[in-house]
């Protein structure tokens, strides 16, 4: 949250003429605000990109906000996915604003669609850092992804201390335990990379099947 | 402290990139009715327009045939496009009156009927009615979803319905040139049926591709 708090991304951003940021408060602060975005926003659709990161970075904290709000069965690192999600569905639909319309209702309605949408698609997915599971992770020795002469070859597709970790417990049959040692990784971060490295694996080989 | 980075980094990459091509929905509307005019005049050259279409043309339940549904065309293509906008509010009322201007000519119909109203609304060329309504919506149905796919409908069925209503509607509008069924009872029956079918197809077309 303090990288929200430090964000100061208005540096590079002038104010357009006539307008003062320290009179942002109240129904007359909204109004000019309106305004600044629908400038911003005007300017960015005739090909001013500068205007354009102007206006993201503007709406971002409203963004912000909107996503909080909506996202409390997520944990707060994907809200940033969905915000990044938010500002590319902002680029990819921002000609469907029309000039003479009001920004703030088109922009929400957006976002809300936007945002909606990706927490749907993220519900089915319980997300839960592996970690807690340290101590609980089975060995994984079972060696699914693995079989005979591609091994290798797999094992190369992925880094040296995962593919090391994987070769001795699931190839050579040693314990976590023994393994983990070898690379200098307790029994239950072992555990974890070793889960990891053999998701990726099998992630690989669904892949290269298709 | 990473993501901070990478969110500033996608504003900076959006910033560069040039801003997509504006959508227009006269071009929009002219790529359907393109279509529309495609399907119709072909069906039009091959089975011909009603031979007594200028004596007809007198009775209201014949003008009604094709003025309604291209009035419900108009009021389903309006409303299609306001709801391709985000924030935009989209009103369903007004789809109502082509409705209700049918339903009066339904009820008078019912209330001078004479002989068997059964045989009436079934009338001779039913299931030609539908299948040609149908089919030739298909084209400026599949128009207006292509076109519409550059916007951001924030209810991608809804949208997709009426697109389907649109295209529906306008093909029966000029279908009952063709049609000699002047029955209220056959017309709104058959016609509605047509119609509904088509703004379903829309409606899974809108879910299938509106959705952004």
């Amino acid at each position: 949250m303090t990288a929200v708090l430090t964000f100061s991304p208005r540096r590079d951003c002038a104010a357009p003429p006539g307008s003062s940021s320290l009179l942002r408060s109240g129904v007359e602060g909204r109004l000019q605000q309106d305004r600044d975005w629908e400038t911003l926003l005007a300017r960015a659709n005739d090909g001013d990109g500068a205007a354009f990161a102007c206006f993201l970075r503007a709406v971002t904290p409203s963004l912000r906000t909107v996503i909080r709000r909506r996202g409390d069965g997520l944990p707060p690192d994907q809200h940033e996915d969905v915000l990044q999600e938010v500002l590319l569905a902002i680029h990819l639909k921002r000609q469907t604003w029309q000039r003479n319309a009001p920004v703030r209702p088109w922009l929400y309605a957006l976002a809300r669609y936007k945002v909606v949408d990706a927490f749907r698609r993220r519900g089915a997915v319980v997300t839960l850092p592996i970690e807690d599971f340290a101590d609980v992770l089975p060995e994984e020795n079972a060696a699914v992804p693995l079989s005979g002469r591609d091994a290798e070859a797999m094992l190369g597709l992925i880094d040296g201390r995962s593919a090391m970790l994987v070769r001795a417990v699931a190839l050579d049959g040693k314990s976590a335990e023994e393994a983990g040692k070898a690379v200098g990784l307790s029994a239950g971060a072992a555990r974890v990379a070793l889960h990891r490295a053999m998701r990726r694996l099998s992630d690989f080989a669904e892949r290269t099947m298709k | 402290m990473t993501e901070r980075r990478t969110t500033e980094d996608l504003i900076r990459q959006l910033a560069a990139s040039p801003a997509p091509a504006p959508f227009h929905p006269v071009a929009a509307v002219g790529g359907m009715l393109a279509q529309l005019a495609l399907g119709l005049g072909l069906f039009l050259l091959v089975f011909g327009l009603r031979t007594d279409l200028v004596v007809a043309w007198a009775h209201v339940p014949v003008q009604a045939k094709t003025i309604l549904p291209v009035l419900l065309s108009l009021v389903a293509i309006r409303l299609a496009l306001r709801s391709s906008v985000p924030g935009g509010r989209v009103a369903l009322w007004p789809l109502t009156l082509p409705v209700a201007l049918a339903g009066l000519l339904l009820v008078h119909r019912l209330v001078v009927a004479d002989g068997s109203l059964l045989a009436e609304a079934i009338g001779q060329t039913a299931l030609a009615c539908l299948v040609s309504i149908t089919l030739l919506a298909l084209l400026p149905l599949a128009a207006g979803i292509f076109f519409l796919r550059r916007t951001a409908p924030t209810q991608p069925v809804l949208t997709g319905a009426l697109l389907g209503l649109a295209a529906g509607s306008g093909v029966a509008a000029g279908y009952a040139l063709h049609c000699t069924e002047d029955s209220p009872l056959f017309f709104v029956l058959w016609y509605g049926l047509g119609i509904g079918a088509v703004g379903g197809i829309g409606a899974a077309l809108g879910h299938r591709f509106l959705r952004w």
